[in-house]
Formats: structure tokens, sequence, C-alpha cells
């Protein structure tokens, strides 16, 4: 019969297809460890990959915890409970930073093993000693912004932050402040002997942009010295952006006295979001009046380029709306509204940094001096008319510098850790707390004073204390 | 259309049959077309049966001539007629045909081992057509695995056969969904109330927590994807089989573990050409939940005492209250228009419900041809199904074809088994989801007195524009439902074919091939001219399409050899198969939409300005196995089998060194009843013991998860980086799964009256993965373990009892019940007890799906706070989850699941019922969450916020004092117990006394209720569903129809 021919055939040609090769399918759609980094192009981008997962994450949660923003009765769609210092180890606002900088960690030293294997000549060797300074650099940063958020105290033996030099399975401890310390400082002086002084773009960490890093460390360390002289680096290399320009640098027109900042792109998460939610057009958290207040609004150019009022706003609904808008980082583009790179450090602070330095550093007149100079040179480029003031004690000046703080850096990340750096509380004003069911005042006492450590860390890693009081 | 019974029917009533080809005639052209061919044989017959009326006047002793057929009118062979009262009989031949002699008024009694045994009286018609209901208790009850076709007394596993009354029973479109409530140990959880969504279906208890724990799907001998029965009819479907031991489920070696589901299709009958017709039309419902929002006047009271209580102003309840402090500082006018206001909010009372749903219209049709000689049978199918959904803008419709063929030619046979399915359906937007502009979610947080229209009939999403004195929050949810869609249509055909010869005396060759293609395209767009549009980037709408194929082929091929000889009786297989599976997917979107041209990508911009994202994936795996199955009888009685399968992996899914394992099963069965001191027994019908051990393995959730990959998914600032994709283990093995069971079958009385089953069962999963939380220090949240081991043990049942059993009236009652229980017997090497999400706590010696939460102490009267335990068992008003977290005595799994059924037929009317339950179950209300704190009490809020808060001393309250903030405690975890009654049918099989005259051989008119009730003391939106959390998703539907059957 013929069908038996057909069958016979059929039954050979299904054997035929089982063949034992077919077993062998190589990944299709990731890479291989061991093609992860063989040149230099690689290993750009694994600085590049380093350099995606940082954030606005500490700027936004700062800003709503601190005394820089007020929450309006138009938004009643946030969960206002971290702004309310509600927050434990569970809420994510608070803690998912402490992920986020891990993350960036473990990239960073990930690449950093691949970096002697990669092969290099006389050509090509200070391209591979940039991409070796950046990951040293961007180490440090890391976890100097963990410390900066979840170090109980930034005295030198308070609890610190696991500092990883090399990636690892474990469960480490926290170690002092002060170990913290040595080992960003150790981070970033090796970082600024590899990258070559001609590297510039500030969208990556330059030499230059190392110098900020340390000056802002060792103001945190209170190391004063230090601080004067890598501030002062950082000022002499990048001055201060001319009164027209400073407007500009928000949006994006100008990239004077731009030390570093977080390149962002059409599709990267929006700094913008933070403060105003474009769906609904719901002004989530406003510029506190506290800081308004603060401001010479005619003569500063700060205010205008800062803060949008907008009194028609506020009229049109009945009161319900808020007058003033975050206008920081609104972005350059309207169709992708607050699309902004993130600026992480601007000549601005360094005069600020050395300022609070000098007066520290020298407890006679001469430091209350150069202190007022750096900041009166500060407010000079600022303001229209200025005319520079003259102090008399040391506690006047730190008091000008803390509000020149407040208001140079509003929305940038600082206020809170400015007032963490001298126990100060945060506190509200009437004005700014009509939503807030109560939250006036935030003593340093109080466990939200400090950021919990997140409780999945807690539970999984038994060698970690948690902060104080959560 | 059954010719000959047709011709038997009418010989009487020669004159009608040209009428009846006039109503042939309004038949649709296919009818039509069948009908005329057979009306010429009609009409020459009708001829002789005016001859044989005339000689039938004649009352003598006279020779009954007749045919004996089954429901389908093929012949039954071996059937024996006997005349009452007297000693002797007959049997009917290969035709089913037969002759005696009995007196006009003496009754037949025919009968038949198969079927159930008729009487009937010999009257003047001569040439009887003698229709045999099939026995179901009687039969002769295979059990198939997909390799062998053991006899079911021969059998040591435990399986289920679902037969296709069962399926068509209930009117879901997804076949998972129908199997709930009728297999015991088959757990059944829907995952939404969407048309068409597949079910989360789980086999004698979670076996897996990390890798998969679904079963697997065999359809005609072709493993099909779970979750993706859109597109597969369920009337196409002649049984369902669900093997659940491991001596079925070791044949499919390392895949098995979880079960397997095997679905054959229905095939055709030799014989007659047979057609079949239903239809059935309904609509769908939406169920009330146990929670209820608050009405206007609630909610603008509600406004004014949280200003008393608090100062703060969540809306003009507070803002125009006169009890507000700056109420008397204001104008007069101020002042009366602040009254005016509130007046007229408060007579504005939008139940959102109506706005987000609606009664869903719902149809099916389905016509079948079926039929074959001696050589082919075929069966051929098409259905169509229209489903709108609960919610609006939702639904599915779905058409699909089927073509069984059969061959048979001798020592030759084949099959060939198509099905081609076509389904598009229309989701709605984030389901789930609790952001604001999330339909479902919208429905509650909407203020009642916000109305999403204006007088003058234009539509505000915000108030940027315009003011409201509401949050527009409703509004927003509106915007969404019709400013998006979200849509996927889905093509799939399943191809099998399958030969076997006869080489010797049995010998068999046999060779199966078949494929299992998808494709389903997925459809979002955003309108440009809605308020979402202008939302998204580029602010002019968006569209995205996706494409996503999935292909799946097997190759089968094997030697069995089957032999009895005196008590022995013995049957070896040996296989040889492949598996390959590739999968490949694209997706794009685009902004900048003209809003011309909608639903298209020609209305994208492509631009740096309107950049359009894109995105794909491949992967393929392979499996090459080799087994061996065999089975030994003795004398009838005693069966041994055993089998052994040694699968190959492809590098996708372990590291090379541990890519082969064996899998192996030992099996045992007893058939008591064919012992002597049995068979005689009347009361014991059937008595079986079975017993099998075997150890199977689960398929790995991801591809290449060993290996440390790195990925290029990330940039900064639009440049090209690489990144770590997870952490890996060189060590990597499968998880493999120990499972012993032991079991009887019982029947009771001669005609079986009652069965019971019962089995016992002890599951253990080895090796099992684990994702192991890590310090975030290391960079990755996880790492994956294969180092734990679980637990299942557990026993089914399954009853039924014919309670009333005679001509009229019949009542049959089942139950079936599967009880499991979960323990963790192992976690790592370094730890006893691992968080599991963040509600959840995996710990030795505690069910998978444990909670893990602070418990709740109620309020304190005195002064309002919310109250914690301890640990210690002291009450503590400041909330720490880290401290007081316990593991709950609840689980996010069923312990309990089950069916009851009732058939009560009464001449021709039958009513069954479905009765479906879930217990030992508890899920996390989140939607307490949304709608009882005062987090989001700008929104609606539940009316226990209102009337169940504590306001003063003294106050015994459910919910706290509206400051203090809401924490996540035991009281989310709430029981999600329920029966429902699944399904309640009436039919009503039209005597074919009344239309004799006409073409059908069977017609039935039918109505039936889906999920008409449902016990629950869950708060959520519907008690089944398969989330971890409640929130607002999708809920079950309650669904009437009714509709016809009929048979020509």
């Amino acid at each position: 019969m013929n069908l038996n021919k057909i069958f016979v055939l059929l039954i050979s040609a299904a054997f035929v297809f089982q063949s034992c090769s077919k077993l062998d399918t190589p990944p299709t759609d990731s890479i291989d460890p061991s093609k992860a980094f063989r040149n230099l192009d690689d290993l750009n981008m694994g600085v590049l990959g380093a350099y995606a997962p940082l954030s606005y994450t500490l700027i936004e949660t700062t800003a709503i915890v601190s005394d820089e923003v007020m929450l309006p009765t138009e938004n009643t769609v946030s969960n206002t409970a971290t702004h309310r210092w509600l927050y434990n180890s569970s809420y994510g606002s608070v803690t998912s930073a402490w992920n986020e900088y891990y993350v960036v960690i473990d990239r960073v030293n990930r690449v950093l093993e691949a970096v002697p294997n990669i092969p290099v000549n006389a050509g090509s060797q200070d391209r591979l000693n940039q991409y070796h300074g950046e990951l040293l650099a961007l180490r440090a940063f890391a976890h100097f912004e963990l410390l900066r958020a979840y170090a109980s105290t930034y005295d030198p033996n308070g609890n610190g932050v696991p500092y990883m030099k090399k990636r690892a399975l474990g469960y480490p401890a926290r170690p002092t402040v002060k170990s913290n310390f040595d080992d960003i400082n150790d981070d970033l002086k090796a970082a600024k002997g590899l990258i070559p002084a001609g590297f510039s773009t500030n969208t990556r960490v330059t030499k230059n942009a190392v110098s900020a890093i340390q000056a802002r460390v060792a103001l945190y360390e209170k190391n004063w010295d230090n601080a004067i002289t890598y501030a002062s680096e950082a000022i002499a290399k990048e001055p201060l952006a001319p009164k027209n320009d400073f407007s500009k640098i928000w949006t994006d027109n100008s990239q004077a006295e731009v030390l570093w900042q977080l390149a962002r792109v059409a599709g990267d998460s929006r700094i913008g979001s933070a403060f105003f939610r474009e769906t609904g057009e719901i002004v989530l958290y406003a510029p506190a009046f506290k800081l308004i207040n603060l401001f010479n609004r005619n003569d500063d150019i700060r205010f205008n380029a800062y803060i949008t009022y907008n009194q028609a706003r506020q009229d049109n609904s009945g009161g319900v709306k808020s007058a003033y808008l975050v206008k920081k980082y609104n972005g350059a583009d309207a169709k992708y509204f607050g699309l902004a790179p993130i600026k992480l450090f601007r000549t601005g602070e360094m005069y600020l940094i050395k300022a609070e330095a000098e007066l520290e550093s020298n407890n006679t007149a001469a430091g209350i001096t150069a202190a007022t100079k750096s900041l009166n040179d500060l407010r000079d480029a600022r303001i229209f008319n200025y005319t520079s003031q003259i102090f008399n004690d040391k506690q006047s000046v730190l008091d000008a510098i803390y509000n020149e703080r407040y208001k140079e850096l509003a929305f940038e990340g600082h206020r809170f850790f400015d007032l963490k750096r001298r126990s100060l509380p945060v506190v509200r004003t009437a004005q700014d707390a009509i939503n807030t069911s109560g939250a006036l005042k935030l003593e340093s006492t109080k466990a939200q004073y400090c950021f919990p450590l997140p409780a999945d860390e807690v539970a999984v890693n038994k060698n970690i204390t948690q902060n104080p009081n959560y | 259309m059954t010719l000959n019974g047709y011709v038997k029917k009418s010989y009487l009533q020669p004159p009608f049959s040209k009428e009846i080809l006039k109503k042939s005639t309004a038949f649709s052209l296919l009818l039509v077309f069948m009908f005329q061919a057979k009306a010429s044989v009609a009409a020459t017959d009708n001829v002789q049966g005016a001859t044989t009326a005339f000689r039938n006047e004649i009352k003598a002793l006279k020779m009954v001539k007749g045919k004996v057929v089954d429901e389908a009118g093929n012949p039954i062979v071996g059937a024996v007629i006997t005349i009452k009262g007297r000693p002797s009989g007959v049997t009917t031949i290969h035709d089913g045909s037969f002759s005696i002699d009995a007196n006009e008024g003496e009754e037949l009694v025919i009968s038949h081992i198969s079927y159930m045994p008729k009487t009937i009286r010999v009257d003047q018609k001569n040439d009887l057509t003698i229709t045999l209901q099939l026995n179901v208790n009687n039969m002769e009850q295979v059990t198939v695995t997909g390799y062998t076709n053991y006899a079911k007394s021969k059998s040591p596993s435990a399986s289920t056969q679902i037969s296709a009354a069962n399926i068509n029973k209930v009117p879901m479109s997804s076949l998972d969904q129908i199997l709930q409530g009728q297999v015991p140990g088959l757990s059944v959880i829907s995952s939404s109330g969407q048309p068409g969504q597949s079910a989360s279906v789980v086999i004698r208890g979670i076996g897996s927590i990390s890798g998969s724990s679904a079963p697997l799907y065999i359809m005609d001998g072709v493993p099909v994807e779970g979750g993706y029965f859109q597109t597969i009819n369920p009337e196409d479907i002649e049984s369902v089989t669900v093997l659940k031991d491991a001596s079925a489920k070791a044949m499919y070696g390392s895949r098995g573990s979880n079960g397997v589901i095997i679905i054959t299709t229905k095939t055709g009958k030799k014989g007659k050409l047979a057609i079949g017709y239903s239809a059935q039309y309904g609509i769908s419902t939406l169920t009330q939940p146990t929670f209820e929002m608050m009405d206007a006047r609630e909610r603008l009271r509600f406004e004014e005492e949280i200003g008393l209580e608090t100062g703060r102003d969540i809306g003009p309840g507070w803002r125009f209250s006169p009890k507000n402090p700056s109420y008397p500082t204001q104008s007069s006018a101020w002042q009366q228009n602040a009254n005016h206001i509130l007046d007229s909010l408060r007579v504005m009372n939008t139940d959102w419900r109506d706005l987000f749903f609606q009664k869903g219209n719902f149809m099916e049709q389905q016509l079948s041809l079926s039929g074959g000689n001696e050589n082919i049978q075929t069966y051929n199918a098409i259905g169509l199904w229209k489903e709108q959904g609960i919610v609006r803008e939702t639904g599915m419709d779905r058409y699909t074809l089927r073509s069984n063929t059969n061959m048979n030619y001798g020592k030759f046979t084949a099959g060939i088994n198509f099905n081609l399915g076509y389904s598009a359906s229309r989701f709605t937007y984030n389901e789930g989801g609790t952001g604001v502009g999330s339909p479902m979610a919208s429905v509650y947080y909407a203020l009642p007195y916000e109305y999403p229209y204006t007088a003058d009939g234009a539509f505000y999403a915000t108030d940027a524009t315009r003011p409201f004195y509401d949050t527009r929050e409703g509004s927003r949810g509106i915007d969404v439902l019709y400013g998006t869609s979200d849509k996927t249509e889905q093509i799939k055909t399943i191809l099998s074919v399958n030969m076997a010869y006869e080489i010797a005396k049995g010998l068999k060759i046999s060779t199966r091939a078949g494929i299992d293609l998808r494709n389903s395209a997925d459809q979002a767009f955003i309108n440009p001219l809605s308020y979402i549009g202008s939302k998204q980037a580029g602010q002019k709408g968006s569209f995205g399409e996706g494409y996503r194929r999935n292909f799946n082929v097997v190759s089968t091929s094997g030697i069995t050899y089957k032999k009895r000889s005196g008590l022995h009786d013995f049957e070896v297989s040996g296989f040889l198969e492949y598996l390959y599976n590739n999968y490949r997917a694209f997706s794009y979107r685009g902004f900048g939409l003209d809003d011309r041209l909608p639903e298209t990508p020609a209305g994208i911009t492509v631009s740096t300005a309107f950049l359009p994202n894109l995105g794909g994936s491949r992967s393929n795996s392979a499996m090459v196995s080799y087994m061996g199955v065999g089975r030994y009888t003795f004398n009838n009685k005693y069966t041994l089998t055993g089998s052994y399968r040694y699968d190959g992996a492809s590098i996708s899914s372990v590291p090379i060194k541990n890519r082969w394992h064996g899998f192996y099963s030992l099996g045992a069965s007893w058939d008591v009843k064919q012992e002597a001191f049995l068979q005689s027994s009347d009361l014991i019908s059937v008595l079986r013991f079975r017993a099998s051990y075997g150890q199977t393995a689960s398929p790995f959730g991801s591809s290449f998860a060993y290996l440390p990959t790195y990925s290029v998914s990330t940039s900064y600032g639009g440049q090209p980086a690489i990144k770590p994709n997870n952490i890996g283990n060189p060590n990597f093995d499968w998880e493999f799964v120990d499972e012993a069971n032991i079991g009887f079958d019982l029947s009771l009385f001669r005609s079986q009256r009652i069965k019971i089953i019962v089995d016992l069962y002890n599951k253990v999963t080895k090796n099992m993965f684990i994702d192991q939380p890590l310090s975030a220090t290391s960079g990755a949240t996880s790492a994956p373990l294969s180092t734990g081991r679980m637990g299942n043990k557990g026993v089914e049942f399954s009853l039924s009892g014919d309670i009333i059993q005679n001509n009229n009236f019949n009542w049959n009652i089942g139950a079936n019940a599967g009880y499991n229980q979960n323990k963790i017997l192992r976690v790592t090497d370094v730890t006893d007890e691992l968080p599991d999400g963040d509600t959840r706590i995996i710990k030795i010696g505690l069910p998978y799906g444990t909670y893990y939460a602070p418990k709740w102490a109620g309020v304190d009267p005195t002064t309002g706070d919310a109250l914690y335990y301890n640990r210690d068992g002291t009450i503590t008003n400041v909330y720490n989850e880290e401290q007081q977290s316990v593991p709950l005595s609840a689980s996010m799994y069923p312990k309990l699941t089950g069916g009851i059924t009732s058939a009560v037929r009464w001449k021709n009317l039958t009513l069954n019922a479905l009765f479906s339950f879930v217990s030992g179950v508890q899920r996390w209300n989140n939607i307490d969450f949304y709608i009882e704190t005062e987090r989001y009490m700008t929104s609606n809020q539940s009316k226990r916020m209102l009337y169940d808060r504590w306001k003063k001393p003294g106050d015994i309250a459910t919910l706290q004092r509206i400051d203090i903030p809401r924490n996540f405690t035991s009281k989310d975890i709430q029981d999600a117990s329920f029966m429902r009654l699944r399904n309640l049918k009436l039919n009503y099989s039209i005597p074919s006394a009344l239309f004799r005259k006409t073409i059908f051989k069977s017609a039935d008119i039918f109505i039936q209720g889906e999920n008409l009730f449902t016990w629950t003391s869950w708060r959520g939106l519907d008690p089944e569903n398969n989330r971890q959390y409640g929130r607002f998703e999708y809920p079950n539907a309650r669904k009437y129809t009714a509709g016809i059957n009929i048979n020509f």
C-alpha cells in the first residue's frame, strides 16, 4: 500500500527534525557577561549606564519635607503624609533613594572590575583614565548622597552607610560617618588624578566637578580649609553667570556656572513633575510663602527665574488654586513640560560653601570679613542695585549665609540637609501649613528628622541598624 | 440532519412532505442545499411507507423490525431485545437492526450495557427506530493522557474528565473559567470580569514560588499556551481531562508538575450527516459591592465635619458652611450665594456607576456539521460570539472555525485537527489602577455632586478653564473612558496531524505533529482631542501597537506493542519528542496624532519633537525527550504501570551541566470488583484502588535567569548605555516535584446510583526557586536560588448520587471538593524566613502566601487613636511595621475549593445548578485604603467615614480620628471566601411529538443565569480575583441568557 511509504517517510522526517543541536539556543535579547565590556566603547557604555539611574528623588523629597514648599488646597491627588512628617520605613518616598544610589554604586563597581582588562595604547590611555576617574567620582558622589540622606547625624561617630568598594552579595553593617568621609575623599582624590583637565562635558563628572563635590563634602565634614580650597578651585574655573544669563540657565540657553548636571532628553523622567502635575494641571507643591517673602521680588533675578506668580490662576478658581508655582524646572520645551537637566553643582553654591567655611575656619574679624565678601560677591551677581552689606557678628553672617542658601539653592535639594547639618528644626509658617493638619515644626530630635532605611533592608540585612526612633 | 430519522418519523404522513420542503427553504442557503438532497430521498421513501402502513392494519402476531441507534443516530450493535414476560430475545446486528415476532400490545424491552434500557409497546408501526440514551454511569471510561489510553479500571491515575455537556453548560468564553467548580482539586479564580479574560488555574495547591504554577494544556496532542483561550470555542470541545497525579503527569516530565489538562475536541461520527445549530442571547449586569460611597448630602456633611474637626478645607461643604469661622466675616451677598451653592450641590446626586457601567449585550451562534462513512469522519463547526462588557467600551467578539477529520483505512489511521480563531477584545484603561483618571477607580473617587457635563452639554475634564466645586475626578475618568481605547486582536491556529500504522498485530507505530501559532495585535490609542491626549508627550495624543507572535511546535513519534495472552495483558510504548518555542514581539508608540486619522499609525508625526518609542523582543527554547511507558495487567485485576522520560532542555532554561534529567513514575491499581467475592454483589458495583508515585518538574519562569547577563535597555542623555540584567546563579537547576497519590473509586447499586471518588496526595517541591531578597548594597533586590522546599498535601473527593430515579422525574446531586494544605518546608541555607512582597512572609511551617502585618487593635474610644498590637501583646498607638508585623493565620491561596451540582429533570424540563465555592482564602483589600483614609479624603469616601468614624471621646468607632494616618494592618487582610451560584439553567426539550412534522431531530430551549448569587463577607468589589490585592478591578458580571439548541 502506498500509505506505507508515506508513513515511513513521515516517521523518518520526524526523527531528522529532532536533532540535538536544536537545544543550543543562545541568548537573543541579552548580552553574555563575557561580552559586556570588550573595549573602551563598551566601557563608556558602562559609565553611561552608571549615570543613567541618577535622578531627582532626593531633590523632590527634601523639598517636600522641608520649608521650601507648601501644600496647596488644589492638591487632592498626592499622598501628603510625607509632607506632614508621618513617614516610616515603608514609605517609598523617603526610602527609594537608598536603592537608587546603591544601584549606581553596583554598576560603577562592575565597570571598575572591567577597567584593568580593557586593552589600551598610549593614545587611548587618557580615555581609560577619564572613565576610571568618572567611575570613582560617581561612587563617591553616590555614597555621599546616601550619607546626606540616611546618616543618623553628620558627626564623625554617627551611623553612616555601607561603603561598597567592590560589588558583593553581603549583608554589611553601618560604618561611622567618619569612615564614610574618608572613603569618599579617597575616591574623589583618585578621581581627580585620573580625569584629564581637558574633559569638559558638564553632563558628566569633570575634574572641575570633582572639586565641587570635594567642596560640598568638606562642608558636611566641617573640614573648612578643604572646603575653601576646593570651592575656590571650582570658582576659578567656572565663574558666576552674568545677570543676563542667569535665567537662561534654567531654560538651557546658557551653560554658565553649571559644574555638573544630569542630562535629560525626551522620554526621561521630568523633574518638573515633582511640583506640578500636568495632567489635571495641579500644583502639587507650591513655593513656601516663607521662601517667597525672603526675596526682593523686583531686583533679585532669582525670583523670576525660580518662581511663577500668576494671581489670575488663583482668582479664577474661587481662591482654591495656588498663585505661586515652582518655575525652576519648567524646562525649555512646553511640549515636554518639566523636562529639564538636573543641576547638581553650580558656582553659586561654591560661593556659599566658601563663605561658610571662611566664617567657621577663622574665628576672628578676618573670618567675618572674608565670609561677608564671598556672600556679597554672590548677592551682587544676583541682585540689581545691590549694596554690599556689613555684618558685625558671626551669627548674623551665618544666618545671612543660611538665608542665602535657602534662596539661591531653593528646590535643589539642599535646605533639609542644611538644617540637618546644624540640627536646626524645620519650621513652617502658619500660612504655609494650612493643609498640613498642624505639621508646623519638625524638631531635630524626632525620628523623621532623619530618613529611615527601607524596611526591606532592615528585614533582610540583620547587620544593619535602623535610624533612631523608627 | 438525520436522513433516516426523518424518514422513519414521517412515513405515516406522506401529504406533509411538501410542507416540510417549503419550510426548509426558509433556512439558510447551506441548510436548503442539505435539505433538498434529502427531501428527494424522503419522497421515494414515503411510497414505501404508505404500503407498510396498509399492511399493518392486520392485527396478529407479526414480525417487528427495527433498528437501535444512539443519540447521534449511529447503530448500536449487541443490544438485546426481549418481550416482556417471555424468556428469549434477539440481538441487534452490525447495522443495529433486529427483527422479532411479537403481538400488538406487547412490550419490547431493549437493553445494552452502555445504554439506559427502554421499553416500548408494539403497535401498528413496524420498522421501528429506537434511540437509546447513553448510560454515563456504565460507560467503560478511558483515562486519556495524551500518550496512552488505558481503561479506567487499569489505570492508577487520579484524573477527572469533564464531558461536553458540562463544558457547554456555562456560557463563558474562556475554557479555563468554565472548569471552575467542576474538578476536585482544581482551583480556578478569574483574573478579571473583562469578557474573555483567562483565569488563574492551580491544581492541587501552588507548587512553586518563583517558577510557574500554571498547568500544562494539551489540545489534541499539541501543547497550547495557557491563558490564551479567547479564540477557542468551548462548544467544540468533547472532553477535558485533568491529570493530577504523578503516574500521568510524569509522561510530561519537566513540564508536568503543575498538572496537565488534556483537551479533546469533537470528532465526526460514522453515519448520517448531523447538523447542529445553537444560539443564545443575553445581557450582563453589574453586581453590587458590599461597601457604599457617600451621596451628595453625606459628602457635604463630611466636608463640614472635617473642617470643624481639623480646620482643613477639603471641599465646598466646609468652604461655604455657615459653621466656617470665615462665614460670618463675609458679606451677606456672599453668604446668600454660599447657601445657594450648598443647596444646589446637595441635590446633585450623580450615580457614577450609571456613567461608567452598562448592561452588556451578549450573543452566541454556532453551527456544526458532522458525519462520515466507514473510512472518513469529519466534524466542522463555525462559531460566533459577541459580548459587551459591563464596563462601557469593553467587550469581546470572536469567530471560530474548527475542522476535525479522522481517517481509518484498516491498519492505517490518521486524524487532522484544525482550529482557527479570531478574537477582538476591548479593554478598559488601567484596570485595577488607583490613579486619578483610571476609569474603574474614578467610579468611586468621583464626588457625588460632580457631573461631567455642564447644563449646556459641554464636557469639562478639569477645572483648568472653568471653576468647579468638585475635584473633577469622575470627569477625568469619563475623559479617559471615551478618549482612549485599548484593544487586542488575536489570531490563533492550532493544527495537529496524527497518524498510526499497525505493522503487525498489536504493534503500532505512530507519529504526531502539531503547531500552536498565535498572533496578538495590541492597540492603544489616546485621542488627541481628549484631555488625556493633550497630556501625552507632544500633547497630541498617542497611538501604539504591539505584535506578539508565539509559535510552538511539537513532534512526537513512537511505537506501541500491546498483547494479551491468557491472564496477562500488557502494553509498552516508546516515544521520541521534540518541542520548540519561538516568541517574537514588536511594539511602537507614536505621538503627535492628527485627529482626522484616529486609530491608525498614519496619524503619527515622526520628528524629533514627536519621538516615537520602539520596543520588541525575541526568544526561543527547545526540548528533546525520550520516553518509555508500560502497563501490565494480570487477570483484569492487578495493574502495574511505569514511565520514564528523559528531558533535555535548551540552554535558555538551565546551564548545560544541568541540561538532561530523567523523570519517572510508578503506579498500581486493583480492580476489586473483578474479585470473586464482589462479583455477585449488588450493592457494590465498582470498587477500585490505586496508588502512584513519581517525579516531575516545572518549567522555568524566565529565559537565561541563571546567567548574569547585561542589556542595553538604558541610555543616558540619549546615548546608548549598558546595565546588568540580573545577578544569575550558575547552579540553577530544575524545580522537582515528588508526588504520591492513593485513591479509590466506589459505586453503589447496580445502576451505580451513588458514586464516590476519593484521592489523597502528598506533593513535595524540592530545589524550589526562591528569590532571596538582598541587601540593596548588592545593587539588586533579589538573587535567584533553588534551595526551597514546599509541601502540598490534601484530599479530594467527588460524590454524586441519583436521589430520585424514575421515568418522569430524576434528581441528581453532586459535590466535589479539594482540600489542600500548603507548607513551606525549607527556605534557604541562611534563613528560615523571607519577606514575600511587602505584605506576606515565606516562613518554614507556614503556608505559602501567609500575610505578615501588624495586628489591628481597634480605635481608642477616649482619644480616637488607631491602636496596634506590639509583638508582646501590648497595645500601642504608635505604628511600627518592622517591629509589630506578625504572620497572620491568613493566606492568599485557598485551602478548600469545589463545587456542588444539582440536576433535576421532570419530563422534558431540566433544571441544572452549579455552585462553586472557595474557602480559607484571604486577600488584601486595598480599596479600603483609598476610600477610608484621610490621605485621599478630598476624593469621595465610603459611608463608614461619615457614620463610623471616631468623632468625640466615648465613641466606639471602626475608623480612627480623622487626622490619624491609615496604616496597613491585619484589618486590611480580609476573608475572600465565597460561594457562588455560578450557573442556573432551565432547559426544555421540545417533545418530539410536537415537531415530528418538522425537520428537527431534537430541539431545546433554555434560559440561564450566571453568577446569580454570591455569598461572601468580602468588602471589596468581587471576592473572585486572583490579584494579590483587591483594588478597582473589573468585577465579574451577572449574566442572563436565553437560547436554543437544535439538531437536524
